[in-house]
């Protein structure tokens, strides 16, 4: 119960003062007193509200919502998962690191957006390639900042493990958890953007349902509003994941803090 | 600077690079991969040797290079200006951070359906995706950097009786300088990212719709092809930045690489 308080105190501490949303409240004001109705371009906010109610009643918002959030979070996920494990495989394998290396940086350099159009040609305007193209775009961050902090693992800290004979998971409890996980956290900060970026611009681009598709639907009909009204849910939903995940992060970077010593 | 890049140059990594080409080709040849609209690496080579020689590789290429340096020159600007603004009055700071943090976590593609309605499908909605995400990072870097200067710096300025324009051009700017730099290069990264965005969604020209146009035109030698020209263009980028501050501000430069 305590622990929870703390995480709380944190989550209010990291936050700025309230008060400086000030010019962001100043700017809707005054939005709204200079243009109260509607317009092709700039809608006033309260009507970006009644727009979104319309979209809430009449079209499937949550719906479209929950298609984005899930390919987002499965991505994600997948890519955290993927991401670690071969991180770990590769970093703990001078040879190959070093093998792997040039070809990993490559696929880097590409920024994920330009492989969507590859993967809907060779798979298909389906879940699985929003899935694919999503898991792969929050990948490389994943991979290669883990593969990084694996091969930072002093050699001298595997030779001790296997001169105390831990077993495997001691293993990877003691030695590769901690050099590991500040680095991965660091990999999925990157990833975050990318992935919610990537999974907005697949229903942009292929119409699959989703927010995405819902913003490019709405442009195309000339409603203003709500062009506006899923712009302010999709900047809500990108700061409440950024706060979500920073939460976790100081929760779990208490328990395995970064150890700068090791990092090359 | 050949004798910093040699050493990453390894053999086992080039190797692998070969071997990965070259089963891929076999695959193809073979008929082991049943993908239709997979191309084996001869054919994305052709694919390539064609864009260049219509010249319509230079052309897209052109365009995104043109995007991402005028986006990102403005999203500096934009940001060192409110950075320095931001990191040198705690009572901006106060009543404006919250709204920075606020929209920070925007995704980009977000302003896409807005630009489109305010300016069509046109280099202005292509800018405007690049300016709005990519000018945090500078301007963050830079807040950051002005209030890490030790305040003694500020009261030598005062000693001297330095103009304010002074200050800013002779002590906040040169020892914010490391931090701008970092922001810069992640900004430069994603200037590139978003104009590739943009060019799909909004601003039909350039190698993001390079790419979109030979998917739907079932191109798949020339959109690999594509996709490889920004994976160049985006090291390219990367490297000549590094390059120009270790040439300009050698003293920046550890920074920058650390934060690579």
């Amino acid at each position: 119960m305590r622990r929870l308080f703390d995480n709380l105190r944190l989550l209010r501490t990291s936050l700025p003062p309230i008060r400086g949303l000030l010019p962001l409240v100043l700017l809707l004001v005054i939005w709204q007193m200079l243009q109260s109705g509607p317009s092709p371009y700039f809608p006033a906010p309260d009507q970006w509200w009644m727009a979104g109610l319309r979209l809430f009643h009449r079209n499937d918002l949550i719906g479209a919502f929950e298609a984005t959030t899930l390919t987002f979070l499965g991505g994600l996920l997948l890519a955290i998962l993927i991401g670690t494990a071969v991180g770990i495989l590769i970093g703990v394998s001078a040879f190959a690191a070093c093998a792997l290396g040039p070809l990993l940086e490559f696929m880097r350099a590409i920024p994920p957006p330009a492989t969507v159009p590859v993967f809907v040609l060779l798979i298909g305007y389906n879940e699985t390639m929003k899935l694919t193209v999503v898991t792969l775009s929050a990948l490389w961050p994943i991979l290669l900042n883990t593969t990084a902090a694996a091969r930072g693992i002093d050699p001298l800290l595997l030779d001790v493990a296997r001169s105390f004979r831990l077993t495997t998971w001691d293993r990877i409890r003691r030695i590769i958890a901690p050099a590991v996980i500040p680095a991965l956290l660091l990999g999925i900060r990157v990833a975050l953007p990318l992935a919610i970026v990537v999974a907005l611009l697949v229903e942009m681009l292929t119409s699959l349902p989703g927010i995405g598709a819902m913003m490019i639907r709405s442009q195309r009909n000339f409603q203003s509003a709500e062009v506006y009204a899923l712009l302010v849910l999709v900047g809500l939903f990108g700061f409440v994941v950024n706060d979500v995940f920073a939460v976790i992060e100081s929760i779990i970077l208490r328990r395995w803090p970064p150890r700068t010593a090791t990092t090359s | 600077m050949p004798s910093r890049l040699l050493p990453r140059l390894n053999l086992p990594g080039l190797l692998t690079l070969v071997i990965v080409v070259l089963a891929w080709e076999l695959a193809i040849r073979g008929g082991s991969v049943q993908y239709e609209y997979l191309p084996a690496p001869s054919a994305i080579a052709v694919g390539m040797a064609e864009l260049i020689r219509s010249g319509q590789l230079a052309a897209d290429t052109l365009h995104t290079l043109r995007s991402v340096l005028l986006g990102w020159t403005a999203a500096m600007v934009i940001g060192v200006t409110l950075g320095l603004w931001l990191g040198s009055s705690p009572l901006v700071r106060r009543y404006s951070l919250a709204t920075i943090e606020m929209l920070r976590p925007m995704p980009g593609i977000a302003f896409v359906p807005v630009a489109l309605l305010l300016f069509g499908f046109s280099l202005e909605t292509e800018l405007m995706v690049i300016i709005l995400p990519a000018l945090w990072p500078v301007l963050i870097n830079t807040m950051g950097g002005v209030m890490g200067i030790h305040a003694r710096l500020f009261e030598v300025g005062r000693t001297f009786r330095l103009p304010r324009g002074e200050i800013i051009r002779k002590l906040l700017l040169p020892a914010a300088l490391p931090a701008i730099l970092v922001g810069a290069r992640i900004s430069m990264t994603l200037a590139l990212v978003l104009a590739v965005v943009a060019e799909m969604v909004g601003n039909p020209n350039g190698l993001g719709y390079a790419i979109v146009r030979e998917q739907q035109a079932l191109q798949p030698e020339k959109m690999f092809a594509d996709v490889v020209a920004i994976g160049v263009l985006g090291i390219v980028l990367n490297s000549a930045l590094v390059s120009a501050v270790a040439a300009f501000f050698p003293a920046a430069s550890g920074r920058l690489r650390e934060a690579g």
